[in-house]
C-alpha cells in the first residue's frame, strides 16, 4: 500500500474518532443501518428488533429444540508468506449443530450472496418467519450483530443475537469442529474477508 | 432472557478484561446439563481424531507411544493472554533426548515449534511463548536417541490468540527487529549447567492479524529458525512458526565448556538474518 493511501487512511481514522465511539465497551451506540466498518471492535449492547442473550439465554432457546443457531464467524486462510512445508490445518470449533456461514455478516455483503444468505435460513427455518434463530461468531464481532441485524430487516420475529458467540459458549459446554454450510461454501469468494 | 454481561474473559484483543473474570467465574459455577452438545466421549474422539491427523501429517507413519516420564508439559490451564501462553517442557531425563516437537492441537497451523538438541544442550527443560487459537490440547512430542518418538499432552483454555492484534502499527511492532538479549543463570544441574534466556525482536507475525486501519491481514512474517551455539559446539536449533508468541522469549539450558561466547543466529521467512554473541558469565559466578 503506498504512503498516501495509508496517510489517507489513517486521516479517515482521525476523522471518524468525532463521530464514532471511543475505543471502550461502554456507550457503544446502534448505527442507522449497518455496521461497515472493520468486524472486530466493541459492539453496542443492543439490537433493535432483537433479543440479546447472555449463555442462560442462549441455554434456554437451545432447549425449545426449534432454535436455529448461525454461526458468521470468519474462516481462517493461510497467512500470505507462509513456508510451503509447513501443516496448515484449520479446524472451526462452534456451537454443536449450528450452521457456518463465514462472513455472512459483512457488510456491505455482495447481494447474490446476501440472496443466498436469506434463501439458505429461509430453508432453515422452514418458511417460518417466527422461529427463533441466534446469530453468533466471537466476542466484539460486529458480524454476528449485522447478520440479526440482517434477518430483522427481512422480517423474522425471533432474531436472537448472542454477542459472546464461541468463547461465550466454550465457556460453559463442549464445541465440535463444523464445517461451512455447502451451499454456502458454494459461493463465488473473490473478496477477501472483512 | 438474561441481560448480557459486559464481556466473558476473551483475550482477543486485550490481555484482560478486570471486570469480566468476576462475572465468568459466577457464570461458570452453575453448569447445567448440555442441552445438545456432543457428549464427552465424541469430544475426546474428535480431538483424538485431530491429533492423528497431525501426527501423521508431521511423523508419518511412525510410531508415537504416550509416555508420563521422558517429558511433562505445563502450561496455564487458563491462559491470561491467548497470544502469549507461556509453555514448559520438562525433560527429566535429558541424557535420552534428541529432540522436542511442540504442537497446538487446534491452531490452524499447529505444528508451533521443533527444537533439535547438539552436543552442548542440557535438554532438561525449555520454555517458549504461544498463540493459542481455541481451547485446545498441546502436545510435545520428543525425540530419543535412538529414534523413538513419545508424546504427552495438556488442555489449554485461551482463545484468539492467533489473530489478536499487537496494539501498534505494523512499522512500529517492527522497530529493532532482530535485536537480541541473553541472560544467564544457574542451571537445573548446578554448576554444571546454565540457564539460559533468549529474548528475540520480532513481531512473529502470525499472517492472521488485521491491521484495523487498512483492514488488510499483515502478512506472515515470524522467525523460521534460531541455531544456538557455543563455539562450535551447537546447543540447539529451533524451527518455529507462526504459532510463536512475538518477540519470542527462548529459556534453555547447555553444559558451558571454555569461555567462547554464545551464538544465536536468526531467520525469518522473509529473509531476514540476524547473528549475536554473548559473553558467558565465568564460572565462579
Amino acid at each position: 500500500m503506498t504512503l498516501l493511501s495509508r496517510l489517507a487512511a489513517a486521516a479517515l481514522l482521525t476523522l471518524g474518532v468525532a463521530a464514532a465511539p471511543a475505543d471502550s465497551p461502554v456507550n457503544v451506540q446502534e448505527p442507522e443501518g449497518f455496521h461497515t466498518g472493520p468486524q472486530q471492535g466493541y459492539t453496542p449492547p443492543t439490537l433493535k428488533g432483537a433479543v440479546v442473550l447472555d449463555i442462560d439465554g442462549l441455554d434456554r432457546v437451545v432447549a425449545t429444540g426449534k432454535a436455529v443457531l448461525i454461526d458468521v464467524a470468519l474462516a481462517d486462510r493461510r497467512p500470505a508468506g507462509m513456508a510451503p512445508d509447513k501443516p496448515w490445518l484449520p479446524a472451526h470449533r462452534s456451537v454443536p449443530g449450528a450452521i457456518w456461514m463465514p462472513n455472512a455478516g459483512a457488510a456491505p455483503l455482495d447481494p447474490a450472496h446476501e440472496n443466498l444468505f436469506l434463501a439458505r435460513v429461509a430453508e432453515l427455518t422452514g418458511g417460518d418467519k417466527a422461529r427463533p434463530i441466534v446469530t453468533f461468531c466471537h466476542p466484539d464481532c460486529w458480524g454476528s450483530w449485522n447478520a440479526g441485524k440482517r434477518l430483522v430487516q427481512a422480517g423474522y420475529t425471533a432474531v436472537h443475537w448472542f454477542p459472546t458467540g464461541i468463547e461465550g459458549w466454550q465457556e460453559r459446554h463442549e464445541t465440535a469442529v463444523l464445517k461451512e454450510d455447502p451451499a454456502w461454501a458454494a459461493r463465488s469468494t473473490n473478496a477477501a474477508q472483512r | 432472557m438474561g441481560v448480557i454481561p459486559p464481556h466473558l474473559p476473551y483475550q482477543r484483543r486485550h490481555a484482560m478484561k478486570p471486570f469480566a473474570t468476576a462475572l465468568a467465574l459466577s457464570l461458570t459455577i452453575a453448569c447445567p446439563t448440555l442441552a445438545f452438545a456432543a457428549g464427552a466421549s465424541d469430544t475426546d474422539a474428535e480431538r483424538l481424531a485431530r491429533w492423528n491427523e497431525i501426527r501423521t501429517s508431521i511423523f508419518g507413519d511412525k510410531a508415537v507411544q504416550p509416555t508420563e516420564t521422558l517429558v511433562k508439559v505445563d502450561a496455564p490451564v487458563r491462559a491470561l493472554d491467548a497470544a502469549l501462553v507461556p509453555i514448559t517442557l520438562t525433560m527429566p531425563e535429558p541424557g535420552k533426548v534428541a529432540g522436542v516437537s511442540l504442537v497446538i492441537d487446534d491452531n490452524p497451523s499447529p505444528y508451533a515449534a521443533n527444537i533439535t538438541f547438539g552436543p552442548a544442550a542440557d535438554p532438561s527443560e525449555i520454555k517458549l511463548r504461544v498463540r493459542v487459537n481455541n481451547y485446545t490440547n498441546v502436545h510435545a512430542v520428543v525425540r530419543t536417541k535412538d529414534g523413538g518418538l513419545f508424546e504427552t499432552a495438556k488442555f489449554v483454555k485461551a482463545s484468539g490468540g492467533c489473530s489478536a492484534p499487537m496494539g501498534m502499527s505494523d512499522e512500529e511492532a517492527m522497530k529493532g527487529m532482530g535485536d537480541m538479549r541473553m541472560k544467564f543463570a544457574e542451571g537445573p544441574h548446578g554448576a554444571k549447567s546454565t540457564e539460559a534466556t533468549l529474548m528475540i525482536r520480532h513481531p512473529n507475525f502470525s499472517g492472521m492479524q488485521m491491521n484495523q486501519i487498512t483492514r488488510d491481514y499483515t502478512p506472515a512474517r515470524y522467525i523460521q529458525k534460531v541455531v544456538v551455539s557455543q563455539g562450535a559446539r551447537n546447543i540447539l536449533t529451533l524451527d518455529g512458526d507462526i504459532s510463536i508468541a512475538s518477540n519470542p522469549v527462548i529459556n534453555f539450558a547447555f553444559l558451558p565448556e571454555g569461555t567462547a561466547p554464545v551464538t544465536v543466529v536468526a531467520s525469518d521467512n522473509q529473509d531476514g538474518r540476524w547473528e549475536h554473541s554473548f559473553p558467558v558469565p565465568s564460572p565462579s559466578n
